[in-house]
């Protein structure tokens, strides 16, 4: 008995470790690959040394906060618009069959169409405000989730549509008890592809035209041959991104507590 | 006709019932009624027409001819109260336990102090309270059809409709379902009728039997099953009613 328990949190902590131990890994290798290629990629020193530069002599005149903040801010605002008529458009497209004819068609069309290469047209029509930026993003966003929250909706059990007609329920009402719940597992997984679709969107845009960003921080450090900088901004992105993928996770889960248990 | 129906007024008129599919015909012409309180069960051969019959009184299918009738009025879904069990699980998974039963309550609007006093009553007289915050998937398939039961017993229905809702369960398990059903049949006084195809639990359930024919089918006979409770499947008795209607829905 106690062997087999021993056994057990032995394997618990073995499962526990295995991704601090890949961390670790990755970190090794870097160090080993800048030790050898000093020229192609600077080490976690040189990078720690540029983050407390990047503080001490902002770039641009913009903290690191500051240039993440610049390109969050732009993320959140096409999200929060995404989100918004992404999922109503979904769920119309989903739901009803003159919508899904007209529209559906129309999003498989311009489904494989990469964000970034829209653009070109974007700053061609708008410029290179903070618009254009923010509608670069928007389209990166708003296209996956239409078509997740549209498969969702339409993947509804027929039974459970039955039970909300057999207690009289209106197509309203069947349709905000019965058919939402049921996608919103798909439309989280929308959610989640929108997010990581902005970052990479919003990047490509700063690349290309922007004075504040993380993107604009790595094309700066990119013309100007400082990798340091340029892995400063990219570890910035990552720690980012997985600080939004752990909030989507606790949201999924007090969205959907079902599929948590 | 039944002894046991004397003091009961007529809840649900079946007048005429007919239905055809082009020229199929597959239920021919069934009239009967059914008493308030009344637990009856419909048996018939396999393919008899059973489904759509049902069908035909949940309004899912429109009856070609006649009509079913709810204390005198046509059946209406907006206005009366038909409550259907599925024989397929049919708990919504991403309601708690107090929720799906509270479900159709909420469909109809009802105040919510008197929502909340029907959902503790259903899961007391289940045994549920202590799962009343747990999710259908953290339950048993049982657990889940008990779930699905209570909600229909929750709406206080004009009418209960019961398709085989154990078919797919061990017999161990069916009986105990049975057991509550009857149960909350008792404390609430609801009509049931129970589409069924196994003829031992028919006779353990119903007070009234009513055994259709071969397609297309009408009704053969009606027998009421004046056993007291609880039923046991070993008396001679019961083991008689059984065989009986074993023989009615031969059609070998």
């Amino acid at each position: 008995m106690d062997v087999q328990k021993k056994k057990t949190s032995l394997q618990l902590i073995l499962w526990w470790s295995l991704p601090v131990l890949a961390v670790g890994l990755v970190i090794v290798a870097w160090v080993l690959f800048s030790a050898n290629n000093p020229r192609l990629m600077p080490g976690p020193m040189a990078v720690i040394q540029r983050l407390i530069k990047v503080f001490e002599k902002p770039i641009a005149k913009t903290s690191l906060f500051g240039h993440a903040w610049a390109s969050l801010k732009r993320v959140l605002t096409a999200l929060l618009l995404a989100w918004t008529i992404g999922i109503a458009l979904g769920i119309l497209i989903g739901w009803n069959r003159a919508c899904k004819a007209i529209l559906g068609s129309i999003f498989e069309l311009i489904r494989p169409i990469p964000p970034i290469a829209w653009i070109p047209i974007v700053i061609m029509w708008f410029g290179i405000g903070e618009f254009p930026k923010v509608l670069i993003v928007f389209i990166g966003t708003f296209v996956p989730l239409v078509i997740n929250t549209a498969a969702g909706i339409s993947m509804v059990d027929k039974i459970n549509v039955d039970v909300g007609k057999m207690f009289g329920g209106n197509n309203w009402q069947i349709l905000r008890s019965i058919v939402i719940p049921t996608a919103l597992p798909s439309i989280f997984a929308g959610i989640r592809t929108s997010v990581s679709s902005g970052w990479t969107t919003v990047l490509a845009a700063e690349m290309i035209a922007a004075q504040k960003g993380l993107g604009a921080l790595v094309t700066r450090g990119w013309q100007g041959s400082d990798m340091a900088l340029v892995l400063v901004a990219v570890i910035t992105i990552a720690i980012i991104g997985s600080l939004l993928a752990i909030f989507l996770s606790v949201l999924e889960k007090v969205v959907c507590p079902w599929k948590s248990n | 006709m039944a002894e046991i129906n004397k003091d009961r007024p007529v809840k649900i008129s079946v007048q005429n019932l007919t239905k055809r599919f082009g020229d199929l015909l597959v239920l021919d012409n069934m009239t009967f009624d059914i008493h308030e309180n009344e637990f009856v069960c419909v048996v018939g051969p396999t393919g008899c027409g059973k489904t759509t019959f049902l069908n035909c009184l949940t309004r899912i299918y429109h009856p070609t001819e006649g009509d079913l009738l709810i204390d005198g009025t046509p059946a209406d879904p907006a206005k009366h109260n038909i409550s259907f069990v599925f024989q397929e699980p049919s708990a919504l998974p991403w309601l708690t336990v107090e929720e799906n039963i509270a479900y159709g309550l909420k469909i109809k609007k009802l105040p919510k102090d008197q929502i909340e006093q029907r959902v503790n009553q259903i899961l007391d007289l289940m045994g549920l309270q202590t799962f009343r915050k747990s999710y259908p998937g953290e339950l048993s398939v049982s657990a889940e059809q008990r779930i699905i039961i209570g909600r229909s017993f929750a709406m206080q229905p004009d009418l209960l409709l019961m398709d085989e809702p154990y078919g797919q369960m061990d017999v161990k398990v069916r009986f105990y379902l049975e057991d509550e059903v009857i149960r909350l049949w008792k404390e609430l006084g609801s009509t049931i009728i129970f589409i069924i195809h196994n003829i031992e639990e028919a006779v353990y359930l119903a007070e009234r039997i009513i055994i259709l024919s071969n397609k297309p089918a009408n009704i053969k006979e009606e027998l009421i099953i004046d056993l007291p409770r609880p039923r046991n499947i070993a008396d001679p008795k019961f083991i008689e009613y059984r065989n009986y209607i074993t023989d009615k829905i031969k059609w070998w």
